[in-house]
């Protein structure tokens, strides 16, 4: 059998290869160590989370959008906190509130009950998180629409510019998945391992990072939780060790951000 | 294998294969109904398979409705250890499921055709491998289903793609004579 595609298999056994990182001084301790994402804005772009899961621990805020065929732009947005529909943003909430406990917790709720529109809804998620300056945004999720390649790609360079990080999950599919796909954000797939800061970096991009994403005890619906693994579960990793960096050096743009988790790899040697 | 009334048959080729494939206790086919809001399993094959075709369930419920709404592959090894497990639905079937995988199938346009479920797989390891396979699957059958939309009298494709897997099973399960599917 042939390797997985590219996109999907960067992470397999025995295929991570060295990579040259920039000289700093002890970069984990640096960059992690003593952080509690004090201060930092966090927006979980997802289905929801549930403020009141004992691994969340409460939330700063929350907005949804959902679909209004009759609204100017195909959808409305409604302010405050709201349910988790399935529970996949409790467990990336959760993930993020156990790494960095300070960090302050947006949820903008994009998926609904259903899934006509879902590229629009990611849209105006991340061009909300953008607009209300939040630091980083977790998107465990992605819209394989070629439509939504451009209005995507833009917002994505906005969010860089304006020092929003976006952290995406890769996609287990394939061909292409959008944001993740863009040099503009930190794209993420999922690697074995109980280190929760385990990170590496992958020398043959569009997927660049590999974190905790196999078998993670993860928290869910209904104030459970369950054994699961995907793509989806690694991001929220990587965001909140962005989340910690941000909290100790926040002058950190999103660029910086990237060269220091490349850095901080476990593959990484110091150039 | 099972497949609903109206269905290519040719779907349940592509479910008993990738059943096969995974050495699973049962694997299925959901698809997406034209308001996007359920979720219609409509090809089934192993435990299960008689009573979950035709069932429906909302795309906001269970592993597979999640795999629908975030587009992304998802496996658990426990799902009833999940509140929202549809177990009613499972024990309809007689077959409760310990783990789940399943993948979203997207059209070429991205849209999300239907989801691919496979429950309790034979996997020797912890990794993304069954992930990374079941979602390449899952988009080859979307594109085959695509490129033949509800066309009963064109199969070929999509009986080719199961079969070829079937094949590929079959030889490659000869080649491990202490592995049973």
């Amino acid at each position: 059998m042939t390797a997985t595609p590219a996109w999907s298999g960067a992470f397999d056994r025995g295929s991570l290869e060295q990579v040259v990182g920039l000289p700093i001084e002890d970069v984990r301790e640096w960059a992690f160590g003593g952080a509690t994402g004090a201060g930092v804005k966090v927006a979980v772009v997802d289905s929801g989370v549930d403020a009141e899961h004992p691994r969340v621990g409460g939330i700063a805020g929350g907005v949804a959008f959902e679909l209004d065929p009759s609204a100017e732009l195909g959808y409305v947005e409604r302010d405050g906190l709201h349910e988790d529909l399935v529970g996949h943003g409790t467990a990336c909430a959760a993930i993020i509130r156990a790494l960095a406990p300070e960090a302050e917790i947006h949820s903008v709720r994009v998926l609904g009950a259903n899934l006509k529109g879902r590229g629009a809804l990611l849209h105006a998620g991340v061009a909300w998180s953008v607009e209300h300056g939040m630091h980083v945004a977790n998107l465990s999720l992605s819209s394989k629409s070629d439509a939504m390649f451009g209005p995507l790609h833009e917002i994505a360079d906005d969010a860089y510019f304006a020092g929003t990080v976006l952290v995406c999950a890769a996609n287990n599919l394939p061909g292409p998945t959008y944001p993740s796909q863009y040099a503009s954000v930190i794209s993420v797939a999922a690697r074995p391992g109980d280190e929760e800061l385990a990170l590496a970096y992958n020398a043959h991009p569009p997927v660049e990072f590999g974190a905790r994403g196999i078998d993670v005890d993860v928290a869910w619906a209904d104030r459970g939780s369950i054994t699961a693994t995907g793509n989806s579960f690694a991001a929220p990793h990587v965001s909140a060790m962005v989340a910690l960096m941000r909290s100790k050096h926040p002058w950190l743009t999103p660029l910086q951000a990237k060269a220091v988790l490349q850095a901080a790899s476990s593959n990484s040697v110091r150039g | 294998m099972t497949t609903g009334p109206g269905v290519d048959p040719s779907l349940g080729r592509c479910v008993e294969a990738t059943r096969g494939l995974f050495g699973a206790a049962a694997c299925s086919i959901a698809l997406v109904d034209d308001d996007g809001a359920t979720l219609e399993f409509v090809a089934s094959d192993g435990a299960g398979a008689e009573e979950i075709v035709g069932v429906t369930i909302p795309v906001s419920r269970g592993i597979a409705g999640w795999a629908a709404m975030s587009g992304q592959p998802i496996a658990v090894r426990d799902v009833q250890a999940d509140a929202r497990f549809a177990r009613d639905v499972a024990e309809s079937t007689h077959y409760v499921p310990t783990a789940i995988y399943a993948a979203p199938m997207l059209d070429p346009e991205g849209e999300v055709l239907g989801v691919l479920s496979v429950l309790d797989p034979v996997v020797d390891e912890s990794s993304d491998w069954t992930l990374n396979v079941l979602g390449t699957i899952a988009g080859l059958i979307a594109m085959v289903m695509h490129a033949t939309p509800g066309s009963p009298a064109e199969p070929q494709p999509l009986a080719q793609l199961g079969s070829d897997v079937l094949r590929l099973v079959a030889s490659w399960q000869a080649g491990e004579p202490g592995r049973s599917g």
